[in-house]
């Protein structure tokens, strides 16, 4: 019996180690939150109607943000099937000028679930000196509303969600942002990212009514492609890559779709070089893929920073 | 076939005409008492040159045995110059799986040479009994002392010190042998600084410091039943690795079973021996000591094995078998974690084992039936399923998209030989056929540095079996003076695994030059041949020569790595009353055929000269025995084919020992 209980001792007590165990998708955790849930971020009247625009997490962040509109009849607590719904997001910079960002102007009605679809490509955070405002509009019974609704736009915490904006070798001006994965792992990772071009007006502001959709017209390119090679751009890793990394390409959801492999976590670079459809570079340069052990990797000239 | 443990037993006490003696079959209990008493006095670890041997160096002294040393501490025995991915290690039949990704800790480091008896190595399919293997086995075989001894308390201390590295050692066993109960135990110390090569320059990073202890009890619950429970702790602290980018902080093994034996007096069947086992094992390896580095790392890995074997041993006149399950469950992680430049940055993780568990059934069997008395016919074979899972599979699925998680692989193995005796003749011939899946580096490693060739290793969940065919003889010639025997073997091995380089992705340790991946080769060929021999040139002096040939080609006819040039081993031993006398001359040859396509230069020729005397005298009942010796009297400056980056030998190394034994 004793004997027993030696043994049995003996077997505890090897169990604890000395050293803990990494546990590893934790501590991916604590660097990236991943938000799935659409929130309730910013709500206004208009007569009857209530217009609540949903976000993940219910906040606006600098980036790529999907977003479900949905309006209500504040009387009978009804969804309403609106029409002609428009949305367009405006920032007021410091020295008075307007601009707008990426988005989708005209939503589109997902009827599962009775709301309206968009995206916005929040170029800047909200700040003292700038501010966003939503230009909503849609129409109920032949009857068009218009709502004007002060929106803040706040950091976004997790790098894997970057954005980068630039003008292209055609002069023309583009932004890229990534869309997904939210949280990467230490595999095969898909990436989704948005590439859009602000259409420069052709017209003049008309006199009148504020915002003139023309005036703020952006679209998604389409035929694009993105070439990858991420890499780790810390000195010590001497500028390490990863094998089977795919380009992104456009696939029929209009967003660009490729595969990254990151082989440990950490700080990444995603060297990028942007060619139009023609496969003509519009921006982003080659890296060197020499190992450089202590020197930090040379980043193309077009690249977006991620971390996790 | 027999036993290579014999050899072991050919002990400089002269006794070598008895070395038959430990083969007597184990018939019914009594004898089986009888024949342990014998070989307790006879398997001792200790080679010719020196009697306070580490458990390396006594591998070291088996023709099979050749090492890949990456310092002065842990060396990776090769068996049939294959690496040791391809032989079956265990201690007392019990699977043991080291916890480093860079070998730093092969399980013979996690043992000491005064808790175990003997080792036993089995050459090929013949060693399949303990699961499957390409190479062959090496069993460690621990110390248990017999019940009912006359002699009721026992043990020994040994303490000794050796110059060149300034080690000291402290060795202590001790048994009681009661009817019921018995009870070994034993305790080491062991601590080296640096040590010098043959121009008297200090090898950095080669000291080492190791404790070992083990516990065995057994009790005997009926004349015929005993049960016993054993354990072992090992712990080796600040071991420096000269040869690779780090050092050990710490490793702790704790090896523990619970065995129940059952014999019989009558019947088929004679003996059944059924233990159920436990180990785990921790393993920190350190680079703060190597301030050069560029980049700091922790690489933390941890191996966990549980398992059965269960044996049973039969007999029928002039057949006897014996038939063994072997069942076992083992959980490899192995972690790296780099430091940026800037510490408040976030460090960079990954796993080099992404959580490994492997599972292996086997059933496996070893039959001999003297068909006469002249010639005897042994055969055999293994069934195993061995089961692997990758619990971060995602890791693996970088380099190879789509791998599987879970693998099953069936594992069989057949041998056959034929031994004939004609008057002083012995002649043997035999075949075998086995499979080997591959290890968790081979299959699941991720960037594993390997800091010979300087490459990342990277695993594949998806390779094939290794396929060995194997054929060997011997021949021998035996009379009272002397004895020669010639063996060979020759292995044609079909997938054989080996790293190639990858044209994908790009380092991940700094030093590396590139990633490689483990790929079968179409096959490969191994060939070794061994010639010893012996000659008692007077009644007190004795002469013995073995001789080593080996060649090994990948399926391009390219030379394999890590394979033993041509090598030779001579020693005179002369004793009188209670002195004793022996010298011995070793080397190889200039190594021909290197690798340079897998990272080996030509190693130079090299000879050393050891030599060595011991007195033994009584003070009042105890046996103490004394021992001084020199090895590599010449200083020579060398290193050997496999020693990892090249890192040069010990050079001249004086050692003294004293033993006691009561």
């Amino acid at each position: 019996m004793k004997r027993t209980i030696f043994f049995l001792a003996v077997c505890c007590a090897v169990m604890s180690c000395t050293k803990d165990k990494t546990d590893y998708e934790a501590e991916i955790d604590t660097i990236v939150t991943e938000h799935n849930e659409f929130k309730e971020a910013f709500a206004i009247n208009s007569e009857e109607y209530k217009i609540s625009i949903e976000a993940l997490n219910g906040t606006f962040y600098k980036g790529y943000n999907e977003i479900r509109l949905k309006i209500t009849n504040t009387l009978t607590n009804a969804k309403v099937n609106a029409s002609a719904v428009t949305f367009l997001p405006i920032i007021t910079q410091a020295d008075g000028s307007t601009i707008s960002c990426p988005h989708r102007y005209n939503l589109q009605y997902m009827s599962d679930d009775s709301y309206f679809s968009g995206y916005s490509v929040f170029t800047a955070e909200s700040n003292t000196n700038e501010s966003w405002q939503l230009y909503i509009s849609f129409t109920v019974s032949n009857q068009t509303y218009t709502v004007k609704l002060p929106v803040t736009v706040q950091e976004q915490p997790n790098k894997n969600l970057n954005m980068t904006t630039f003008t292209g070798a055609d002069n023309e001006q583009y932004f890229i942002a990534l869309i997904s994965p939210q949280k990467p792992n230490v595999a095969e990772n898909e990436l989704i990212a948005g590439i859009y071009k602000f259409n420069k007006p052709t017209n003049s502001p008309p006199p009148g009514t504020f915002p003139d959709p023309s005036q703020f017209s952006y679209n998604e390119v389409s035929g694009y492609t993105l070439l990858l090679d991420p890499r780790m751009p810390e000195p010590s890793m001497g500028n390490h890559s990863s094998p089977n990394n795919k380009n992104l390409t456009q696939q029929s959801d209009g967003l660009y779709h490729g595969v990254v492999n990151y082989t440990m976590t950490g700080n990444w670079t995603l060297n990028l070089i942007m060619l139009n459809e023609n496969g003509q570079i519009l921006k982003g340069t080659k890296v060197p893929g020499d190992f450089t052990p202590g020197v930090e990797g040379a980043k193309s000239e077009l690249y977006i920073d991620i971390l996790f | 076939m027999k036993k290579l443990s014999v050899i072991f037993l050919v002990l400089f006490l002269g006794m070598n005409a008895n070395a038959q003696d430990a083969e007597t079959p184990r018939d019914t209990s009594k004898h089986l008492e009888e024949v342990k008493i014998i070989g307790i006095a006879k398997r001792k670890i200790e080679t010719e040159m020196k009697m306070a041997v580490s458990v390396d160096e006594f591998l070291a002294s088996s023709e099979n045995i050749s090492f890949i040393k990456r310092g002065a501490y842990a060396w990776e025995p090769l068996l049939n110059n294959m690496s040791s991915e391809r032989s079956t290690l265990t201690i007392d039949g019990m699977h043991i799986f080291g916890a480093c990704t860079d070998k730093m800790d092969p399980i013979t480091s996690y043992v000491e040479s005064n808790n175990l008896s003997t080792i036993d190595i089995k050459s090929g399919q013949e060693g399949s009994l303990h699961g499957a293997t390409v190479g062959g086995s090496i069993d460690l075989k621990r110390k248990s002392t017999p019940f009912g001894l006359e002699k009721k308390f026992s043990g020994a201390y040994q303490t000794g010190f050796e110059f060149n590295n300034n080690q000291f050692y402290n060795l202590a066993n001790a048994s009681y042998a009661g009817d019921k109960l018995v009870a070994d135990g034993s305790i080491s110390f062991r601590k080296a600084d640096n040590y010098y090569d043959g121009n008297e320059d200090e090898i950095r990073h080669s000291q080492y410091n190791k404790f070992n202890t083990s516990l065995g009890l057994a009790y005997k619950i009926s004349p015929l039943s005993s049960v016993r429970v054993e354990a072992i702790f090992d712990q080796a602290k600040d071991v420096g690795y000269p040869a690779l980018p780090m050092d050990l902080w710490l490793s702790r093994a704790i090896i523990t079973s619970a065995s129940y034996k059952q014999l019989f007096e009558e019947g088929f069947v004679r003996v059944w021996d059924t233990k159920l086992y436990f180990n785990a094992i921790e393993h920190y390896m350190d680079d703060t000591t190597r301030p050069e580095n560029l980049v700091h790392m922790d690489m933390p890995g941890w191996s966990t094995t549980y398992g059965l074997v269960s044996k049973i041993n039969l007999q029928e006149d002039r057949y006897s078998s014996e038939i063994q399950l072997n069942a076992y469950g083992n959980t490899s992680i192995a972690e790296m974690r780099m430091y940026p430049q800037d510490r408040s940055k976030r460090t960079m993780f990954a796993y080099s084992w992404p959580w490994v568990t492997t599972r292996y059934t086997g059933l496996s069997m070893n039959n001999s039936w003297e068909i006469s008395d002249k010639s005897q016919l042994n055969f055999g074979g293994s069934l195993g399923l061995n089961y692997n899972y990758s619990k971060y599979v995602e890791f693996n699925w970088i380099f190879y998209p789509g791998a599987s998680q879970k693998k099953n692989r069936l594992l069989p193995g057949l041998h056959a030989s034929y031994e004939l005796n004609i008057n002083q003749f012995d002649f043997s011939v035999g075949t075998g056929y086995g499979h080997r899946a591959p290890s968790v580096s081979e299959a699941y490693g991720y960037y594993i540095y390997n800091s010979f060739d300087r490459y990342d290793y990277i695993g594949n969940p998806d390779l094939k079996n290794e396929i060995s065919y194997e054929a060997n003889a011997s021949a021998g010639f035996k009379n009272e003076k002397m004895s020669i025997e010639a063996k060979a073997n020759y292995f044609h091995i079909q997938n054989y695994i080996i790293g190639r380089i990858l044209s994908l992705g790009s380092p991940m340790n700094y030093q590396s030059v590139g990633v490689k991946g483990y790929t079968s080769l179409d096959h490969a060929k191994l060939f070794n041949l061994t010639i010893n021999a012996n000659y008692d040139i007077l009644q007190h002096l004795h002469w013995k020569g073995v001789l080593n040939y080996a060649r090994a080609t990948d399926d391009k006819d390219g030379n394999l790595p890590f394979i033993r040039p041509l090598s030779y081993q001579t020693s005179l031993h002369f004793m009188h009353k209670g002195f004793s006398v022996q010298t011995s001359l070793n080397g190889d040859f200039k190594q021909d055929n290197y690798s340079p396509e897998y990272g080996e230069d030509q190693t130079p020729a090299y000879m050393i000269w050891n030599i060595s005397g011991d007195y033994t005298f009584n003070i009042k009942n105890v046996k103490t025995v004394l021992q001084v010796g020199a090895e590599n009297i010449f200083n020579e400056y060398y290193s050997t084919y496999a020693d990892w980056g090249n890192i040069p030998r010990m050079g001249r190394n004086i050692f003294t020992s004293l033993k006691f034994n009561f």
